[in-house]
């Protein structure tokens, strides 16, 4: 019998240590990869095996000040295909092509590209997407959806703006209140093999998605209607390029109504309006026009104001108590300052008048002489304090600000063009904003859109608050101003804004645009109602009417007839019932 | 070994016949051993089953398509098993030069009638029958080796005569490097031990071991292909061949303790190539966990100790030589199968012996037990 030596025996016992320490160091090596690095290969893992489906999130209503929705959510539908899914591909071709009206070509190509999903078409409508879920094709997808849908169309189309295929802001108040409304997407997970093939009764864990906020605007239907409308007349009538309205609380800077015709469709806002002639241009010279057809001239433009801004004149000289309302003043029709001649509108000249008759009269010389009491360093004081130097901090994205001459360049010229707003530059919302300044006691609102954000069970979760500087300018100075206001449309230059039974405040302005042989203009008027405590300041701008362009005779009945219609729809009681001569 | 050498000696001289004595009933026989075997097997088909379905459903529409081959394959293993188990060992010293010309010559063959699988020539097709040469020169390698050194016992401490029996081995060792390193370096590993168990000594293996290594490294790293697996062990995240080995360690990683269950796991969905195959072990991990996978690896300490009691209890040296090929055979394939799925080295395909799907593997390892077992039934009880 085989009995094995003592050496054998012992390499026996050798080799075996040998195997089972091997063995011994992979079960260490196991320990370390099931325990140490369990949770970093079951994450990878995870994320190799999960498809995940994204679930939109709707986003939040905008509302108007009564409740009225501006913007909401429409369900729509995105068609895709799962290529590894498709069982019967002609069919899916041909019910793809005939319900969604496409191109045969293109669905072919897509249904037959070796994707792991592949999007056929979005924004279809839930009609046309319920009759393809109908036919029960595999691997077409359809998954719900919402699209953006503004009820109203073009009403405030620039202010409320429009989303984007991915429901993200684009412009308007939908840039700005774009982290509150958006919400959160939800996502379907689900388990897939190596293919992508989904598995079946793999549990699917969902993240469900958060509702976007929702905001309620300062705008008024109803006003931003009345605005429109009159705005869209005079454009119409005028022939004009452009016309702007500014409907304002001059209390608290909510914007009641903010009007930019010609407005766009929101819900075409890549449709480029009549006004705009595409013909033979290249798809950068449209994406350019479409970009100004989004513009908002009260917010991302400035302008020359003109007369309208002999009230910041007229505010600085009262402020600083250079000029009373009884000062007298010549005019002969013209200025000599330095060694230039500068008109009035006016020829043959007002002759001699008091201060206040020269505001009536909006006469250029009256307010030469007043800006050269004032000085530049207390002219540009009193700029400041009515806000001209800094943008308004309205809740809409893109604001311009004002173009001032530097202080030191300032010489009597400057100064004197300044005095009745040439050789500057304002946004229209800086004007109207200085303007309310001036007629509420002396406080620089700013002027805004936003009032709370509401989730979707209406209940408050934020009040916007924006800031008030009060006292900008003296109580005295205000009332003067009212009163100054008042007698331009009761007396002067501005009386085509009369509402009987009302007292309205106002200036006009005729500016001639730059370059100034051009004969074109902007006519605008600003004003303000009841005068003896407005509770609503209104800017109307005409930008290049053609034949009459006088602010006063084009631009002031326009206001007037928004007064008109909003004084009675805000609830203000008739001071009077004739009109007094 | 004086002893055996004098039996041997009277054996021959009454000219017994081939099939005199051919089965024989033993006092012995290793039930824990055929209890291991049998557990590992039954277990190794239901990872098959598991493992395979998925793509034996999307292959041939028979999710139990791999999983009845191999049922077939366990059976006539087994039935091999018990057959040769039956069998006294020391007939198969008269075939002893027919298996080595059969190995010679199925060697060469190979290399020009074989059909090609994953870019390597490995098998011979007899119509419907795949059959790799390399697993029958396992065995075969074995049965010689074992009956040529334990005719040179005596003089294996010399160093030329071990060489002698090293230059026998490495030509087949050699044909077989051609198409399959990694079986090769199983073949060359068993007659090492075979070798250094049977030999006193212990500097000349130490000598050749280094050179043996030094060899195998530089082949390694000058034939091109081997060297892209280097690069895809050292960093198999970013490299493009490292993708089999990452998807094993995701299925061992996300296993965890206790395994996702039986037939849970996401990683034999395809993301695994041939998960039922080589990589059967990562699966294993992923459904049950560490706590499966330690269980495992028990079984097969349990079955190389088992050998280790049949090699140092055998009747001669010529059967504890088989058992010590046989057992160290199986410790060699479970320790690189094991050592690539958890990438502690460098990939190369090596099936888990009683687990992994394959015909010849099966049948070949289930012999080989068998074998093992004959060689138990005839240790002596004191």
């Amino acid at each position: 019998m085989f009995k094995s030596k003592t050496f054998m025996k012992r390499k026996l016992m050798l080799v075996f240590m040998v195997f089972f320490l091997f063995l011994i160091f992979l079960i260490g090596r196991l320990v370390y990869l099931t325990i140490i690095q369990s949770d970093f290969y079951q994450n990878e893992a995870l994320e190799l095996h999960q498809r995940e489906r994204a679930i939109k999130a709707p986003r939040g209503i905008i509302y108007d000040r009564n409740g009225v929705i501006i913007a909401s959510n429409k369900p729509v539908c995105t068609i895709s295909v799962i290529y590894s899914q498709v069982t019967d591909k002609e069919k899916v071709i041909e019910v793809l092509t005939k319900e969604l009206e496409l191109d045969e070509v293109e669905v072919r190509k897509k249904v037959e590209k070796v994707s792991s999903r592949e999007k056929i078409k979005s924004n279809v409508d839930k009609v046309v997407a319920d009759r393809i879920r109908e036919y029960e094709l595999d691997g077409v997808m359809v998954d719900e959806d919402y699209k953006r849908y503004y009820p109203y169309g073009d009403l405030a189309s620039k202010v409320i703006g429009f989303t984007g295929a991915d429901n993200q802001g684009i412009i308007g108040l939908e840039v700005f209140y774009d982290s509150y409304l958006s919400g959160t997407d939800g996502t379907i997970n689900t388990l897939t093999d190596a293919k992508g093939v989904e598995i079946k009764n793999a549990q699917e864990t969902v993240d469900e998605p958060v509702e976007g906020l929702n905001l309620t605007i300062s705008i008024d239907l109803n006003i931003q209607k009345y605005a429109q409308q009159a705005a869209e007349k005079v454009y119409t009538k005028k022939e004009a390029k452009r016309v702007s309205v500014i409907a304002m609380n001059p209390k608290n800077g909510e914007i009641y109504a903010m009007v930019n015709v010609p407005e766009f469709d929101l819900n075409e806002p890549f449709t480029l309006t009549e006004e705009y002639d595409t013909t033979g241009l290249s798809s950068e010279e449209i994406n350019d026009l479409r970009n100004q057809m989004w513009r908002n001239w009260c917010i991302n433009d400035t302008y020359e104001p003109g007369s309208t801004f002999k009230t910041v004149t007229a505010t600085a000289a009262l402020e600083e108590r250079v000029v009373t309302l009884e000062d007298g003043f010549q005019c002969p029709g013209f200025r000599i300052v330095e060694d230039r001649r500068i008109k009035c509108h006016k020829v043959v000249g007002h002759g001699s008048e008091s201060f206040k008759q020269g505001f009536m009269n909006s006469c250029n010389p009256v307010f030469m002489d007043v800006g050269a009491r004032v000085g530049v360093e207390n002219m540009y004081k009193n700029y400041e304090k009515l806000g001209l130097f800094q943008k308004t901090g309205v809740d809409l994205p893109g604001e311009a600000n004002s173009i001032m001459h530097n202080k030191q360049n300032v010489g009597p010229v400057e100064l004197a063009t300044m005095s009745f707003g040439q050789s500057i530059q304002i946004t229209p919302l800086q004007l109207i904003v200085a303007v309310s300044a001036m007629v509420n006691g002396g406080n620089l609102v700013t002027p805004h859109f936003g009032m709370y954000i509401t989730n979707s069970d209406n209940e408050i979760i934020e009040t916007l608050e924006y800031p008030i500087e009060s006292g900008v300018i003296s109580k005295e100075t205000s009332d003067t101003m009212k009163v100054l206001l008042e007698s331009v449309v009761a007396e002067g230059g501005g009386s085509k804004a009369i509402v009987e039974g009302y007292r309205i405040g106002g200036k006009t302005a005729t500016s001639e645009k730059l370059p100034r042989s051009s004969n074109k203009y902007i006519s605008s008027f600003i004003g303000v109602a009841p005068a003896d405590d407005p509770v609503i300041a209104v800017l109307v701008l005409i930008d290049e009417p053609t034949g009459i362009y006088y602010g006063g005779t084009i631009a002031a009945p326009v206001a007037q007839e928004i007064f008109e219609n909003i004084l009675p729809y805000l609830g203000i009681p008739m001071e009077y019932e004739e009109k007094v001569d | 070994m004086q002893q055996n050498a004098k039996s041997q000696h009277t054996s021959r001289k009454r000219k017994e016949g081939l099939l005199e004595n051919f089965f024989v009933k033993g006092e012995y026989f290793d039930y824990v051993l055929l209890f291991v075997v049998f557990f590992l097997v039954c277990f190794g088909l239901v990872m098959v089953y598991s493992t395979s379905s998925y793509k034996a459903y999307l292959e041939f529409k028979d999710a139990a398509y791999y999983f009845k081959r191999q049922l077939l394959f366990c059976g006539i293993g087994f039935i091999g098993m018990i057959l040769i188990s039956k069998v006294n060992y020391l007939k198969w010293k008269k075939f002893s030069g027919l298996i080595y010309l059969m190995m010679l010559m199925l060697q060469i063959v190979v290399l020009f009638v074989g059909s090609e699988s994953h870019g390597a020539k490995r098998w011979i097709q007899i119509g419907p029958i795949g059959f790799q040469p390399s697993e029958f020169a396992k065995i075969g390698m074995i049965l010689f080796m074992a009956h040529l050194i334990s005719k040179k016992a005596n003089v294996i401490k010399k160093f030329s005569e071990l060489i002698k029996i090293y230059v026998v081995g490495l030509i087949i060792v050699g044909l077989i490097a051609i198409e399959n390193l990694s079986t090769a370096v199983v073949v060359m590993a068993i007659i090492i031990i075979m070798t250094f168990i049977t030999s006193p000594k212990y500097k000349q293996f130490f000598v050749l071991g280094s050179l043996a290594v030094l060899i195998i490294v530089l082949f390694i790293t000058t034939v091109g292909y081997r060297g892209e697996r280097i690069d895809a062990w050292l960093d198999p995240e970013n490299h493009e061949k490292g993708y089999q080995t990452m998807q094993s360690l995701y299925a061992i990683g996300s296993g965890g303790i206790f395994g996702k269950g039986l037939g849970q796991s996401m990683q034999k969905l395809g993301f695994i190539p041939e998960s039922h195959n080589d990589m059967i072990f990562s699966v294993v991990c992923e459904e049950l966990g560490l706590f499966g996978a330690v269980c495992v690896i028990v079984m097969f300490i349990i079955l190389i100790w088992r050998c280790v009691i049949i090699a140092d209890n055998a009747k001669d040296l010529y059967g504890s030589l088989i058992v010590i090929g046989i057992m160290t055979h199986i410790a060699v394939q479970v320790i690189i199968n094991l050592a690539v799925v958890t990438n502690t080295m460098p990939n190369t395909g090596v099936p888990l012996p009683f687990i992994s799907y394959g015909g010849s593997s099966m049948v070949f390892i289930l012999i080989e037990m068998g074998v093992v077992l004959s060689v138990s039934r005839q240790i002596k009880l004191k």
